[in-house]
């Protein structure tokens, strides 16, 4: 590939600004705004209802705007509702099961993915079945398991069974097979272990497969409702959506707060998708091609 | 040296580097999966000491007209949604692998319904779909279309529901794919590009089988989880009007935690379990044949 | 760097590990000589919710008192949503984790039955000065299952008709008396449907749960009927009283009077109600914290004949005890039994607008005020005489409803006749019922 001069003319100095600009107001947007319109309108529903008042949310149909905004209803739920250290206990399990399926996925994907080792194939159905079959058949053992581990109503039982799920496996395992395997190849014939293929080639260049996994399991484990109800018993253990169920009163659900609270629990995840997008850039990939 | 030469055989490599993972997966998903096959066998509601009855609950399955329908919906559901959400997936992908402006904006907006509690999702639906008061409806009217019963109309139902539900998962096949774009080479987009492909042409011939792994992720991952539909359908129909959509897990799960009929629930998610599998094994092996992998 | 990768998660796990508090001694069985920790599980929100505050701090209140006069009984109240208490109880059951006392859902009994650990309260009832007759006939039928006592009545409600004043006035139609009649129900509907403005006569739940079932069973006991027979070994409910009720339902959707909500979870009868778009909702009491913004007005169910049984029904809950040992059932029997005695729940009547439990708390004259303090309560409170059945407490009852169920959405939608939708059900139900479960 030949150097361009650096020096460029006047006119094509212009002509790359023109295009530049037609980058900026591209006709992608006449597509894009609807959808985003129609992907943001329970954001907004939720939005509007967390700053209504109580009556105002018992009106059908729904009111969009409110008669006034009580910005109250957010601190009422921090200071009437342990909120802080659901927080805590929340951010804990998930951190650490994002990690631990960053790291075994890793591992297990690439070696369904690149070594032809004795039952892979067996062994990956066996991992995939794990998708296959509906998680309220499987609660009650899976449950009996982690109190023999003496778990219960620890954040020991929401993380352990969540360290590697058959998600990250099966992801990974399609991605890094994308991956030009002449690069590992080259690697090893220098002498690299397995290992070191994978931590020093493979997963450089795997930045956006594993952003999105960090994103949806985080999310996941985030928004699990389900598992938590029936291992967590001590309200100082409480995760958040497990703590949001106690706006849900015996009779009536108070949904301006509710919201409010679902509103706070929203945020880390699409900050943390905001913030991932870094790694999804085009350019990681091509860099290991040249030369 | 022979030692070392095992040692560093690709059998135990791999062994190695898989088996934290699998470890973990056999104890807290194999095992249970094992365990509650026993139920299936028994009659029991989870609560009083249960009942061994063999085989009788799998041979009541074939005579419960409410497990044909259920069977039935389910399979109209995937059927629908999976292509209509991987494609749809597919396309907004590539309208947001793109420098202009605010696409970082953008594509958090399409994660949003991903992120959003299925609730609050359900509720937000329940009005803007409601045949008397919603917003779809006056919107339709204006147009002079409509009205339609939408979640309330024993035909529209479900059609409904897969409408909800592709809307809450696009943004899931959007990031997996937004991922996979980042994967395919510049040099041979322009080299497609300098042997005169147009835009179209290079995604047919460039992009499409370049994503190829991606999409067969998405199908199978899609489709496990489509018969498998529950929380919409909890949430906002509760398998109605009538028994208009009727799905095989809701119908196991009301079995199971409200009638305390767990045995023959397990049963049902055993031969689901099976279909999903079967399924599962010959997409893969189809994938094998069509899909490209760079190397 | 490497190592750091994998140090890294177990450090983080063993933090965590370490990090949370178990919960200790709720599975000791406490000495004799010393003090008794209960754990009980209920279901009432702590504030700001106002509608609720009275109910958790009524309950907080309450224990509190007992545990100062009863330093040897000591109960810890822990918040489990009722929705999932049942599922909760399962899974604690299995692991040997159940509190000592529970709030379960009165539908919940026959499922609960089977447990080895739920104590029979048959022989404690009995004793002298708990008065076990003193509580409604429809809240002791449905604590006893299969003729064992497993509960003590938690909470009582009843249906009955809601109607909204302002519509009425505005249609020009006097209120419901509390001897009306079903022809004069849909008169007052089809009076105050207006299709144009989107007003609807009569709001009813038509997702074929037990929602819309326990509001047909009202109306088949008052038109005579009954949904099995005395033995539970055959369904009955397709009687000549049973086509009657459904057979006025379909009048009335076929007027178009009637507002059918196939999602009666999510509350839109309610929230509809309350923005004056429906005239008429059956519900209970506890859905008129739900309507601030109408002026509504509570009446009994109307009856079939002039003069006719104005029957309604009752959705009881219990509390249960768990067997942890002989010492911690023995306190946990002491606490309930102070817990529902007249003085108590008159306080708790009183402080948060629940319908006495005991009849005897109606004749206190702290009662008085009761439906001053909380209108249209004091309707609900008079209707609770007459309660007079209650639903069958059998395991095979989720499945006769699921059958009654389909058919009377099926006649609401047109899909079919009352006497052939309910032939039909009645067969499959009286199938299920020979079914063991």
């Amino acid at each position: 590939m030949t150097d361009r001069p650096i020096a460029a003319t006047a006119h094509e100095v212009e002509h790359v600004r023109k295009r530049e600009r037609r980058f900026l107001f591209s006709p992608w947007h006449l597509v894009l705004i609807p959808i985003a319109i129609a992907m943001l309108i329970p954001l907004v529903w939720m939005l509007v209802t967390s700053v209504q008042t109580l009556n105002e949310t018992r009106q059908y149909p729904p009111t969009l705007v409110p008669h006034s905004i009580q910005w109250h209803n957010y601190s009422d739920v921090l200071r009437l509702a342990p909120f802080g250290r659901w927080f805590l206990n929340t951010t804990i399990v998930t951190v650490t099961v994002v990690i631990g399926n960053l790291l075994f996925c890793s591992l297990a994907g690439y070696a369904f993915a690149r070594i032809k080792f004795f039952g892979r194939e067996v062994v990956f159905v066996l991992v995939l079945a794990t998708l296959m079959i509906p998680f309220q058949v499987v609660m009650i053992p899976t449950f009996l398991i982690v109190r023999r581990l003496g778990l219960i109503d620890t954040l020991g039982a929401l993380i352990v069974p969540n360290l590697a799920g058959a998600f990250g496996i099966f992801l990974l395992r399609q991605f890094f097979r994308t991956l030009p395997v002449e690069l590992e190849e080259a690697a090893r014939i220098d002498g690299a272990s397995r290992i070191g293929v994978l931590f020093k080639i493979v997963l450089p260049l795997s930045g956006p497969a594993l952003a999105t996994l960090a994103v949806i399991t985080f999310l996941w484990t985030w928004n699990d409702f389900l598992w938590p109800l029936i291992t967590i018993y001590s309200p100082s253990n409480y995760t958040l959506q497990l703590g949001l169920t106690t706006f849900q009163g015996a009779h009536a659900t108070i949904t301006n707060l509710l919201m409010a609270a679902n509103v706070m629990s929203m945020i880390p995840v699409l900050l943390l998708f905001f913030v991932a997008q870094r790694y999804f850039i085009r350019g990681i990939a091509t860099t290991g091609l040249k030369g | 040296m022979q030692a070392r030469k095992v040692l560093q055989s690709d059998h135990v490599t791999g062994w190695a580097l898989a088996f934290p993972a699998v470890f973990l997966i056999v104890i807290f998903g194999i095992v249970p999966i094992i365990w509650s096959a026993i139920l299936s066998f028994q009659r029991t509601n989870l609560i009083a000491p249960p009942v061994w009855v063999g085989l009788e609950n799998y041979r009541a399955l074939p005579k419960d007209p409410l497990f044909k329908t259920s069977v039935a919906h389910s399979i109209v559901y995937t059927v629908l949604f999976v292509p209509v959400s991987v494609a749809g997936g597919l396309f907004t992908a590539v309208a947001l692998n793109r420098k202009i402006r605010g696409v970082r904006f953008y594509r958090t907006a399409v994660f949003v319904p991903v992120v959003v509690s299925t609730i609050a999702t359900a509720i937000m639906f329940l009005w803007l779909f409601d045949p008397n008061f919603g917003l779809a409806n006056w919107l339709l009217g204006k147009v002079g279309l409509g009205p339609y019963g939408f979640f309330d109309s024993v035909n529209g139902a479900l059609y409904s529901i897969v409408g909800m539900t592709v809307w809450g998962w696009i943004g899931f096949d959007v990031i997996i794919y937004l991922a996979a774009l980042q994967g395919i080479p510049q040099e041979l987009v322009e080299a497609a590009e300098i042997d005169g492909a147009g835009k179209w042409g290079l995604f047919r011939s460039v992009t499409v089988p370049l994503l190829g792994p991606a999409t067969l992720f998405l199908v199978v991952w899609s489709t496990i989880n489509a018969l498998q539909l529950f929380d919409e359908v909890y949430f906002l129909t509760h398998g109605g009007p009538g028994t208009a959509t009727y799905v095989v897990v809701f119908y196991l799960y009301n079995l199971a935690f409200s009638q305390g009929i767990a045995g023959y629930a397990a049963a049902m998610a055993y031969v689901l379990f099976a279909a999903i599998l079967a399924l599962t094994v010959v997409q893969l092996l189809i994938g094998k044949r069509t899909v490209y992998y760079a190397s | 760097m490497k190592r750091m990768w994998l140090i890294a998660p177990l450090v983080l796990v063993m933090l965590a590990a370490a990090c949370t508090n178990k919960t200790s001694g709720s599975q000791s069985s406490g000495s004799p000589s010393g003090v008794v920790h209960l754990t009980m599980w209920m279901g009432y929100t702590q504030p700001p919710p106002v509608s609720q505050s009275y109910e958790y701090l009524s309950l907080d209140s309450l224990v509190k008192e007992f545990n100062k006069e009863h330093p040897n009984i000591q109960i810890s109240v822990q918040y489990v949503n009722s929705d999932y208490a049942l599922q909760k109880a399962t899974v604690a059951l299995q692991g040997n984790k159940q509190p000592d006392i529970s709030y379960q859902y009165g539908t919940n009994m026959p499922q609960l039955a089977g447990a080895p650990k739920l104590v029979n309260l048959t022989k404690m009832v009995q004793e002298p000065g708990f008065n076990w007759n003193d509580f409604f006939p429809g809240e002791r039928d449905v604590a006893t299952v299969g003729g064992k006592v497993l509960g003590v009545p938690a909470l009582v409600d009843n249906l009955a008709v809601v109607y909204n004043k302002t519509l009425f006035a505005k249609a020009g139609i006097t209120p419901p008396t509390s001897s009306w009649t079903w022809s004069d129900l849909m008169a007052d509907a089809a009076k105050v449907n207006d299709p144009s403005n989107k007003i609807f006569g009569l709001a009813f739940p038509a997702d074929g749960s037990e929602t819309t079932v326990w509001e047909y069973e009202a109306m088949l006991w008052e038109a005579g009927g009954d949904i099995l027979n005395s033995t539970n070994t055959k369904a009955i409910f397709n009687s000549p009283a049973g086509v009657r009720a459904l057979t006025t339902l379909q009048q009335m959707a076929q007027a178009k009077d009637l507002y059918l909500d196939f999602h009666p979870d999510a509350g839109k009868s309610e929230e509809l109600f309350n923005s004056g778009k429906i005239g008429m909702i059956i519900t209970g009491p506890w859905d008129l914290s739900s309507f601030p913004n109408a002026h509504y007005g509570v009446q009994f169910m109307p009856s079939f004949d002039p003069g006719g049984s104005h029957q309604t029904i009752a959705g009881p809950d219990n509390w249960v005890i768990f067997n942890n040992g002989p010492a911690r059932v023995a306190a946990a029997w002491e606490f309930l039994k102070w817990f529902t005695a007249t003085p108590q729940l008159l306080k708790d009547s009183m402080a948060t607008g629940h319908l006495p439990t005991r009849a005897s708390v109606e004749t206190q004259p702290g009662f008085s005020q009761f439906g001053v303090k909380y209108p249209g309560e004091g309707t609900y409170a008079e209707n609770l005489h007459n309660v007079l059945k209650a639903r069958p407490q059998i395991p095979q009852y989720p499945r006769v409803s699921q059958a009654l169920g389909q058919a009377i959405v099926n006649v609401l939608l047109g899909k079919g006749a009352p006497q052939q939708e309910l032939n039909a059900a009645a067969q499959q139900a009286t199938g299920f019922l020979a079914v063991p479960q």
